[in-house]
């Protein structure tokens, strides 16, 4: 079809095309190569298949915004899709008499039933592209989706802050519509026979536009010439998205979810000084340097951020634009000097990197498998070290931390004291042998809101005649928050403090009340020789429920309830189903909040948040998903009491906090699961004895 | 600008307060650093920062456990620690000032800080004493202290929140109130760093003094009555009240 003049400028073309793409892939893959050396990725080819597989079902996008999601992935089929469409365009440009119209009618032997499926699907795909792209053009520049913006008080680059990602979407709408019109209109041209029926659209706009040898020309030029601008330019915009996410998604974190990167990776520490953490973008691991190419910015990580829903000034998306404008500025602009700001100034605020309750939403329903979280840890970490100014109330409990094992300001010695109070004794792990060690966390031990369900932990455990003893002074707190600050020193002293702790003790397995402490424990201790199996308290009491050494003898169905997933239960270890079990077997009437599971909402509390001196304005957390939970249960008394069940003692104090602070008391009311099997089982507090009169 | 700074180590009251006889007992409880100490050791670090010098902080060993806070005190930005081997846990402040006196007089500084005071006594003496004894004026209860030219800017804030600024000459003590800047967190990292690799040096105590007091008794405070909570509804409550009040013939 091609005239030859025609021929050598599309190869000139072709080649430049292809010149500035590998350009443009060099110089990211380069920048990605200087990043610090991540955890080391094991069976590469495989998890890079799986992640293929994944990208052609397009799970991961399902997890949130399920209407657009489906409206992406037919996006993503269109694209595949056209794929072949341009080779298939290219060769009928190129070899002469080669034309797939009409079942491929004039060529020798044509598979005519193939080439018509072909036809029917690109022409099919085509039309729906234009309404795909359509879709997401108007939710942009017509609607203004707020979803896609970000908050005034998040630090942005100033390219995005001027509108750079709006110009990156509208340079690739009109693309797609161009190229799609335009492959659409060479092929309308070609019909010189009348309609075809496997090309519906293409037909339709013969019928307008008849046929013509010079609009198969044009056409074709506009539908391919564009794609040669267009692929090198996608190497230098977000969409280095569709070529980066399968390859982010195929070397996404392998660990467990709670096992955070060690502060210092271990081969760069092999006999060089490297300070811990990240102060500029090449001091992160390099599969995170990575997350900035493959990262669209649909801002589903802003939604589920609640530092973000507070209204503080924190959002992982942008994090990560602003992450991928500084490497573009310093490597396809003339910036270089910007690698070496601190990320404080450039990607993050340093008010944003102490925002972050290190929940795992974002990066659990992250489609790409980016990671925001961890450079902030990563960030907190490296700020300690260069001794930035912390929030008093972070100072103060470090400072504790290190001298008294809890955050509390609190003596050891006073750690047991709610167990010498019990009136059986509670035994000591550190002097006689115990089958479960009772890791009892800071919270538990000491807060005096917290302390009545420890104690009738400890109750419903000796009823039903569990071997178990807590350490008394020698426990320190586990450490989990202590390290998501990025108190890497520390959480390391604490460690060691905790597994000296438990050398002395005989016991066969840890059981927690603190998902936070149960996830350090379960998924860190062990990379400091633990060996132990823990358990969280939820899964023993439904074990001692199945065994029978606890039964019910009070059916609560006078009680309507929902539960609160904590997130280091939850999110990070999957333990949804021992609490809701434990829910079923009491009788009560169960609710599922709207957010649930691998999906709950954060209290608030987590990665250091409790410490926290300043409190931010904006609604908190805690109080939103109290008044989730009221919609929930719904209007109109039901005549039963409404409780949210907890089974971690920081959301008994974040939840309580909160039903008082929205004005909700009498409404609902907040416990621990403990509450409600101590009266299904019938274990009651002893009666304080009456004061003697003088 | 060469300069010493001079720290109490204290029993914590994290925990309640071990009595044995007439006095704490020092077996069971744990030692800290005197919390003014910390803002002596910031202000400290923040002039050497400003203007350069060294350091030096020095303090009496009561328990052979003064090593910790030394190391943190060094993983704060001090250069040099001193530790006086007193063992000797009942010491107090006329015998640690004549001990630190002696030991810091070899040093010629130009600023000497103390605590203004310490919680275990709350008597601010070891500032006024130390001065005497290295004859240098004192100028207690600073809210900051910067150094200019051979002098230095002292800050002091009263009661009702005026403020003065005075001129002092070198070499001088002062009773740190609060540095300028809340005291910084030492990464624990660094404490254990430093722990491995500093050298403390050791100095005898030498010299005797005494304030020539004595402990007759010590004791909690004893309970003599509970608070009575009076619980129901806001009209209950408020019933009760003045219920109580007439009860006790008051109204």
């Amino acid at each position: 079809m091609l005239t030859t003049v025609e021929k050598i400028i599309f190869i000139i073309l072709a080649l430049t095309s292809v010149g500035f793409t590998y350009h443009g892939f060099k110089t990211i893959f380069d920048s990605i190569r200087k990043g610090r050396s991540a955890p080391e990725l094991k069976n590469v080819p495989i998890n890079l298949v799986k992640a293929a597989i994944t990208v052609l079902f397009q799970r991961t996008i399902f997890k949130a915004r399920k209407g657009l999601s489906a409206i992406h992935m037919g996006l993503f089929f269109g694209l595949i899709t056209y794929a072949f469409v341009n080779l298939i365009d290219v060769l009928e440009g190129f070899v002469p008499g080669f034309e797939l119209i009409y079942g491929g009618k004039n060529l020798s032997n044509a598979p005519t039933g193939l080439v018509n499926a072909f036809n029917l699907i690109s022409d099919v795909m085509s039309g729906f592209l234009l309404i795909a792209i359509t879709v997401f053009f108007v939710r942009r520049f017509i609607t203004k989706d707020k979803a896609l913006m970000y908050r005034d008080n998040v630090l942005l680059n100033e390219k995005v802050k001027a509108g750079a990602q709006n110009s990156d979407s509208l340079t690739v709408d009109v693309f797609v519509v161009m190229h799609v019109s335009a492959h659409l209109m060479t092929q309308a041209f070609r019909l010189n026979e009348g309609p075809d029926p496997f090309m519906p659209v293409a037909s339709f706009l013969n019928s307008i536009f008849g046929a013509s040898q010079t609009g198969v020309h044009v056409a074709w030029w506009i539908s391919l010439g564009w794609v040669m601008f267009i692929i090198p330019y996608l190497s230098r915009s977000k969409h280095t998205h569709f070529f980066m996410s399968p390859i982010n998604l195929g070397l996404a974190k392998q660990n467990p979810r709670g096992q955070l990167d060690p502060a210092v990776p271990l081969k760069v520490l092999n006999g060089n000084h490297h300070d811990p953490g990240a102060k500029h973008i090449h001091d992160l691991a390099w599969t995170r340097v990575l997350d900035a190419y493959a990262c669209v910015q649909c801002n589903r990580c802003q939604d589920v951020c609640p530092a973000n829903f507070q209204g503080r000034p924190l959002s992982p998306s942008a994090l990560e634009v602003n992450k991928r404008y500084l490497l573009k500025e310093a490597t396809f602009g003339s910036h270089p000097d910007r690698l070496l700001l601190p990320l404080t100034e450039t990607v993050i605020s340093p008010e944003a990197v102490w925002s972050c309750t290190t929940c795992y939403a974002c990066v659990r329903v992250c489609p790409v498998g980016n990671e925001p979280m961890a450079d902030i840890v990563d960030i907190r970490r490296r700020m300690l070290i260069d001794g930035a100014e912390l929030d008093s109330g972070v100072q103060n409990a470090l400072q504790s931390l290190a001298t008294n094992g809890n955050w509390m300001s609190k003596g050891k010695r006073l750690r047991g004291k709610w167990a010498k109070d019990m009136e059986f004794p509670v035994k000591d792990a550190t002097a006689e042998p115990v089958e479960h060690l009772w890791f009892v966390g800071d919270t538990a031990s000491f807060d005096e809101r917290v302390v009545p369900n420890t104690k009738m932990v400890a109750r419903i455990f000796n009823q039903a005649g569990l071997d178990f003893g807590i350490m008394y002074k020698e426990e320190s707190n586990a450490g989990n928050d202590v390290r998501r600050v990025g108190e890497e020193g520390l959480f390391e002293q604490l460690v060691e403090q905790n597994m000296a702790a438990f050398g002395k003790a005989q016991f066969q397995r840890i059981v927690t009340t603190d998902p936070h402490s149960f996830n350090t424990l379960k998924n860190e201790y062990p990379q400091f020789g633990s060996q132990w199996e823990v358990k969280h308290y939820t899964v023993t009491l439904l074990r001692l429920f199945e065994e029978g050494k606890l039964t019910v003898k009070n059916k609560l169905s006078h009680y309507k309830v929902t539960f609160h997933d904590p997130c280091y239960l939850g999110r990070y270890n999957g333990g949804f189903t021992a609490p809701r079990k434990l829910l079923g077997l009491l009788g009560v009437e169960f609710i599922e909040m709207p957010r649930n599971c691998e999906n709950s909402f954060c209290c608030g509390a987590g990665g250091g948040q409790i410490w926290m001196g300043k409190v931010a304005p904006g609604e908190r957390p805690a109080e939103n998903r109290i008044k989730e939970a009221l919609t929930t249960f719904g209007e109109g008394a039901s005549g039963k009491a409404q409780l949210f069940i907890v089974t971690c003692p920081k959301d008994m104090i974040m939840y309580s906090d909160a039903v008082k602070t929205t004005g909700n008391e009498g409404k609902i009311e907040v416990r621990d699961i403990i509450q409600l099997i101590a009266e299904a089982v019938g274990v009651e507090e002893p009666k304080v004895a009456e004061a003697v009169p003088a | 600008m060469n300069i010493v700074v001079a720290i109490k180590h204290i029993p914590s009251i994290a925990d309640d307060l071990p009595v044995s006889g007439n006095n704490v007992d020092f077996d069971s409880v744990d030692f800290v650093m005197n919390e003014w100490d910390e803002q002596s050791i910031e202000q400290a670090v923040l002039i050497k920062e400003a203007v350069g010098g060294t350091v030096t902080v020095i303090g009496v060993d009561l328990i052979e456990e003064l090593d910790n806070a030394l190391h943190l005190a060094l993983a704060k930005g001090a250069d040099k620690a001193v530790k006086i081997t007193a063992d000797e846990p009942g010491a107090d402040s006329h015998m640690q000032a004549k001990w630190l006196a002696e030991a810091i007089k070899g040093m010629s500084p130009d600023m000497v800080f103390a605590g203004v005071q310490a919680s275990n006594d709350i008597d601010g003496q070891i500032g006024p004493i130390l001065a005497a004894y290295l004859d240098m004026p004192y100028i207690g209860g600073t809210s900051s202290v910067e150094a200019s030219d051979g002098s230095a800017m002292v800050v002091k804030e009263f009661a009702g929140g005026a403020g003065a600024k005075y001129s002092v000459g070198l070499p001088f003590v002062a009773g740190i109130q609060a540095a300028p800047k809340p005291p910084r967190y030492a990464p624990i990292s660094k404490v254990r760093q430093i722990a491995q690799t500093a050298t403390i040096d050791k100095v005898e105590p030498s010299g005797d003094a005494s304030g020539r007091l004595s402990f007759k008794k010590m004791a909690p405070p004893v309970v003599t009555g509970h608070a009575e909570m009076i619980e129901g509804s806001s009209k209950e409550v408020a019933a009760k009240i003045v219920e109580l009040i007439k009860s006790k013939g008051l109204a």
